[in-house]
């Protein structure tokens, strides 16, 4: 059966869903709709090492046009502002229409902004795609102090790149730490050492109150009435799902688009994935989002898989990475639910990790060290938390022991 | 044609199975494995952004970048899962005595 698919977002999810499709189907018709008029490409380095000029736009791409064209996936470059699920119909600002018999969502998520005054609504600059790295890129280059509103990954990720780019970065933070509760604070802790001995301020518990230009300066007025000069300012709060569009349709929404293990939606042949979907985990027996590359690329996978018929659940284990100066951070699994928590390590040059563990079962963890030191070990936790392993804590807590030895053959 | 040189590695006792070493060569790494079916080399640095893979994980054929987990096939170099998409380059490897040598260029 010829099986007419349209991607709504072309992004991490949409790419990887797509050459999935067709490695499952060579009939279907598969037309990607992108609103950036770019081939998918990859995001982590639009904090990192793009703004260093270390890898530069056409690093960034998952594919190149041949590749697409060789695998009969179109990939057009329009805006969907209405869905239309009864009649299966999407539709774009110049009234063209796009008529599916399957539809995946991966519309990605968008930041969070600040509530400003209208007059400084566009001075404030927030990182999600390309253009915006290329203007903050651009802009950066003949400024010097800089202010990062938000000390989660992204805020952070940013102060680390400027920082070496010899500015003057001050990051002001609303919580007690960085990186918010689900980072252990010892880890987290480590973090803001490491940005403070690279220069890098950090203000912890604050809240801006107020920010004034003057003479193209920027005075910003925290709540304990501090204030900081700043000649540019760079918000990273967080982000939400996107999914505007879908918000007076049948489709369930709830912290994104609800999905079921098989990338299904509430709706009959439309499917979600990457960030936008909060999906069911058969594992941890609950739903969840995530914002992470790892995911996005397999969750689109799955999404592929089923939407070409080949039924597939998706139980991959949660995992992501942030780098910053030369620290790796990871964190696998999740770590919001547990009864215990094992340290091993406390050195960076041989890494750290906390184990979150629930009935002596590793549920997540979170590990820092320098470039992989931690890669290794925090893989084969995914791996015994995937088996739900009841695992030796002796073992978990010596670093002189290695982890391998708790994986069942 | 550039000579052959081939290099001692160590012995094989060295690397416990489905596991590799490091190992530094002038001003070279590589990583030597030693997979089920015998030992094999590649170059001990990413392709992706220059972490050692010496921290790694390898399974069955593949080693898993520690970084972002980019992996590639230990045989053919062959970078399997993004962010990797550079192969990586792997050098022949002998077995004398018990002794592993891999020929570099
Ligand atoms: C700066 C930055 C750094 C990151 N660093 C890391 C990292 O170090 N490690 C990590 O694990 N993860 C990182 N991530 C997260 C990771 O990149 C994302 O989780 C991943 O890109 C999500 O993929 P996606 O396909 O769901 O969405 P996206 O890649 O965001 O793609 C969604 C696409 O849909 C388009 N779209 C939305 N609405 C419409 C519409 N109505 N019509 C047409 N098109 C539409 C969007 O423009 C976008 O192009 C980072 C993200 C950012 C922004
Ligand atoms: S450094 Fe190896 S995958 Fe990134």
């Amino acid at each position: 059966m010829k099986n007419n698919v349209i991607i709504l977002g072309g992004g991490q999810a949409g790419i990887f869903a797509a050459r999935e499709i067709r490695q499952n189907s060579s009939e279907s018709n598969i037309k990607i709709l992108g609103e950036e008029n770019l081939l998918p490409y990859e995001r982590p380095p639009l904090s990192k090492d793009f703004l260093l000029d270390k890898k530069n736009e056409e690093d960034l791409y998952f594919h190149s046009t041949d590749v697409l064209k060789n695998e009969n996936i179109e990939f057009e470059n329009i805006s969907i502002n209405k869905v239309d699920f009864e009649n299966k119909k999407l539709f774009a600002k110049n009234d063209d229409v796009y008529s599916y018999d399957s539809l995946l969502i991966s519309t990605g998520s968008e930041n969070k902004k600040l509530s400003l005054d209208n007059n400084l609504k566009n001075d404030v600059y927030y990182l999600r795609n390309l253009e915006e790295a290329k203007k903050i890129k651009e802009i950066v280059s003949n400024k010097n102090k800089i202010t990062i509103v938000g000390g989660g990954f992204i805020g952070l990720e940013i102060a680390s790149s400027l920082s070496q780019l010899q500015k003057k970065v001050t990051v002001i933070e609303i919580g007690n730490q960085l990186m918010g509760r689900i980072i252990p604070k010892q880890i987290a802790d480590i973090v803001q050492n490491t940005h403070i001995e690279h220069g890098n301020e950090i203000i912890l518990n604050k809240q801006i109150e107020k920010i004034t230009k003057k003479n193209g300066i920027y005075e910003i007025l925290l709540n304990d009435n501090s204030l900081i000069e700043t000649d540019f300012i760079i918000a990273g709060i967080g982000s939400t799902p996107s999914v505007k569009l879908f918000e007076n349709t049948n489709l369930k929404l709830d912290n994104g688009i609800v999905t079921n293990q098989f990338c299904e939606t509430s709706i009959k042949d439309v499917y979600a994935a990457g960030d936008v979907s909060n999906f069911y985990h058969p594992l941890y027996e609950r739903n969840m989002r995530l914002e992470s590359y790892q995911h996005a690329q397999n969750h689109g996978i799955c999404a592929g898989k089923n939407i070409a018929g080949v039924k597939t659940e998706y139980t991959s284990i949660p995992w992501m990475w942030s780098d910053q100066f030369n620290l790796n951070l990871q964190l696998t699994g999740i770590c919001d639910d547990y009864d215990e928590i094992i340290e091993r390590g406390n050195d960076i040059n041989n890494g750290v990790i906390h184990f979150f563990l629930k009935n002596k079962i590793i549920r997540g963890a979170c590990g820092l060290g320098i470039a992989g030191k931690v890669g290794r070990d925090i893989r084969i936790t995914s791996k015994l938390t995937e088996k739900n392993t009841i695992v030796d804590k002796q073992i978990l807590a010596d670093q002189n022991q290695k982890l391998n030895k708790l994986i069942q053959k | 044609m550039s000579e052959e040189i081939w290099i001692e590695v160590g012995s094989t006792d060295s690397i416990e199975e489905e596991d590799l070493i490091r190992f530094d060569h002038q001003d070279k790494t590589f990583c030597v494995y030693r997979l089920t079916d015998g030992f094999y080399a590649t170059d001990g640095i990413c392709t992706h952004e220059a972490v050692h893979l010496e921290d790694g994980l390898v399974m069955d054929d593949e080693i898993e970048c520690p970084m972002h987990q980019g992996i590639f096939n230990i045989k053919s170099g062959e970078a399997l899962s993004p962010p990797a998409c550079e192969d990586l380059k792997t050098y022949p490897v002998k077995v004398d005595n018990d002794k592993i040598f891999i020929k570099i260029d």
